[in-house]
């Protein structure tokens, strides 16, 4: 192993012609960094698994046929499309606690590490790779997402068929359901980044960004004054689960702006912190 | 060419860096010496940008290190050993770091290669020892060819064949015409690579000179001698350019005569030598000497720096 050092001075691999740095590289490495870790991997794997486990069970749970003609009701009391967009979407409820952790690890795992020196290094003017860590775990979020919707909706076609519930994919209620979950998930799992990215640290972050998804509804709902109670359905897991199914409070392109106010917010905050900072 | 100007930070009331001004030369192995905390790493820091100066500034080629275009094929820095996601393998970090600069995958096996990480590249840094963790984050600085190199106690945790291996490789990047800025507290790696140094204590700059001169100014040649009839000697000795210095009942150390000077003259009275050799001023002596009363974390009378074990310095 004893290199000499003149090995460094043969540059052939390295072309005459330097890029430097761009954006497009940028999200080329922050893709290369969320493909690479095992964590990751693993977390997008469950929730796979789960949302079409899930999926399954609740078609399972509907009444067949048999039991209709017997008199029992549908107890969901849904018109066939809602069943399916149900059934396709009853992951969401574990998935997006993963895609909240996964999201506030991307970047806390870089902090605890002290690998978040090494990309700040890399690019040192930092708002870039804040960007495309956001973009590049969005997208990557929103296409397992879709996936895993749409296998579920084939997995369960069956089931669903066995008691009487036949919907295309292409029912105006489901596409755009399947579409709005997982712009739900991408949206929650940036928002988690954001957080991760102010707190720093992987327990904080994990806590904070559970807290807003799981306690701070109910905490706000239990407060008996209207306003406040009102203000419930404007956070992101009230407001973002409008994205795919209604709940009679906003309309779509409402909810869209809702989860991009939040990500607005917590994504500002952490980039002013992040220029603002010591690394 | 790194050039700070009164480069001061502040971590609220503690002063880790206090109007650091000097100027890192292309072609030159430039060190970094002080005592822990003497805000060597501070300043690295500050450099490429991951510390913000409370006041003053740093430029690399004459630009602040963030306004480069291409700051990797700029300025490569090992700034501690393992900034690196431990869940990674080399490989994969090397190749998210290579990717921001569209650098591609096989100048990230070269430099795997030139650092003799081959065997490990695709195990995750988890596993890694120190000696490890410095080769990949001397990878990482060596990925974008760069100008300069910045390394913070690069040869840390590094077995001999390593120390050895980055002493080559300084060397060389500096033979190059390199700019080559690296950090230590060990005088004797210093006095062995560096061309230049640059003395730190308490995060002001107290020294700024080539090696030569740096040892020079420490201490001038001392002989120490040993003979049952050394007080005889020392009479014989005096002189007003002639300092005598008693160390035991047997033993003087002599500044301002050359050995060979004390060896006639003892010959010519008679007087038995046991043992007589020349102390050079080493850097140790020169660095100690200029860092006393600037050290941080002091050890008690027990565990002090031995200061009276003067060594040979076999440069």
């Amino acid at each position: 192993m004893t290199r000499t050092a003149a090995d460094t001075a043969n540059r052939s691999s390295l072309e005459e012609s330097v890029h430097g740095l761009t954006f497009a590289g940028i999200l080329r490495s922050e893709w290369i960094k969320l493909r690479s870790l095992r964590s990751t991997v693993w977390s997008f794997s469950i929730m796979f698994v789960l949302q079409i486990g899930l999926g399954v069970l609740m078609a399972f749970t509907l009444p067949t046929s048999n039991d209709s003609a017997s008199g029992m009701v549908n107890p969901f009391a849904m018109d066939d499309p809602m069943v399916v967009v149900t059934t396709v979407t009853a992951g969401l409820a574990l998935g997006q606690l993963i895609i909240a952790v996964l999201g506030v690890l991307v970047i806390s795992g870089e902090y605890s590490t002290g690998q978040i020196r090494s990309t700040f290094t890399a690019v040192p003017t930092r708002l870039p790779a804040l960007w495309a860590k956001s973009i590049v775990f969005a997208v990557v979020t929103f296409v397992v997402s879709v996936l895993s919707m749409l296998l579920t909706f084939v997995v369960t076609l069956p089931i669903l068929a066995s008691r009487d519930i036949s919907v295309s994919l292409l029912d105006e209620a489901v596409w755009p359901a399947i579409v709005g979950a997982a712009a739900y998930l991408s949206f929650l799992g940036v928002i988690s980044l954001g957080l991760g990215a102010i707190i720093r640290s992987t327990a904080g972050g994990i806590a904070s960004s559970l807290g807003l998804i799981l306690v701070v509804p109910v905490i706000l709902v239990v407060i008996p004054v209207t306003w406040v109670q009102d203000l419930a359905n404007w956070l992101p897991s009230t407001a973002g689960g409008q994205l795919y199914r209604d709940l009679g409070v906003f309309e779509v392109w409402q909810a869209q702006l809702i989860m991009l106010g939040w990500v607005a917010l917590f994504l500002g905050i952490a980039a002013l912190l992040l220029k603002r900072r010591d690394a | 060419m790194i050039e700070a100007q009164a480069l001061t930070k502040r971590y609220g009331s503690k002063t880790a860096v206090d109007g650091a001004s000097f100027l890192v030369r292309p072609g030159l192995v430039t060190g970094l010496l002080g005592p822990n905390g003497a805000g060597k790493s501070t300043t690295m820091r500050m450099i490429v940008g991951l510390d913000r100066p409370t006041s003053g500034a740093v430029t690399v080629n004459g630009r602040p290190y963030a306004e480069h275009r291409a700051p990797l094929h700029e300025v490569g820095a090992l700034l501690e050993a393992k900034a690196v996601h431990t869940g990674r393998s080399a490989y994969n970090h090397l190749l998210a770091l290579a990717a921001t600069h569209s650098i591609g995958a096989a100048r990230v096996r070269e430099v795997i290669r030139v650092t003799g990480l081959d065997s490990v590249a695709q195990k995750r840094v988890k596993g890694f020892s120190l000696g490890m963790g410095q080769r990949l984050g001397i990878a990482a600085a060596l990925l974008g060819d760069p100008q300069t190199l910045i390394l913070d106690e690069p040869v840390n945790g590094l077995d001999p064949e390593g120390v050895l291996w980055v002493r080559t490789l300084v060397r060389h990047l500096a033979a190059e015409g390199r700019t080559v800025l690296l950090s230590s507290h060990l005088m004797s790696e210093m006095a062995l690579t560096a061309d230049h140094i640059i003395v730190f204590g308490r995060g002001r700059v107290i020294a700024d000179a080539p090696v030569s001169e740096f040892i020079g100014q420490g201490k001038a040649a001392t002989v120490r001698v040993t003979s049952p009839r050394v007080d005889e000697l020392a009479r014989l000795l005096e002189s007003p350019d002639v300092t005598v210095t008693r160390i035991d009942e047997v033993t003087i150390d002599v500044v301002g005569v050359t050995a060979e000077a004390i060896g006639e003259l003892a010959a010519s009275a008679g007087i038995a030598l046991h043992g007589i050799n020349t102390v050079t001023g080493s850097l140790e002596d020169a660095y100690l000497k200029l860092t006393a009363g600037e050290v941080e974390y002091r050890s008690d009378a027990s565990g002090q720096p031995a200061t009276n074990n003067q060594q040979e310095v076999s440069r």
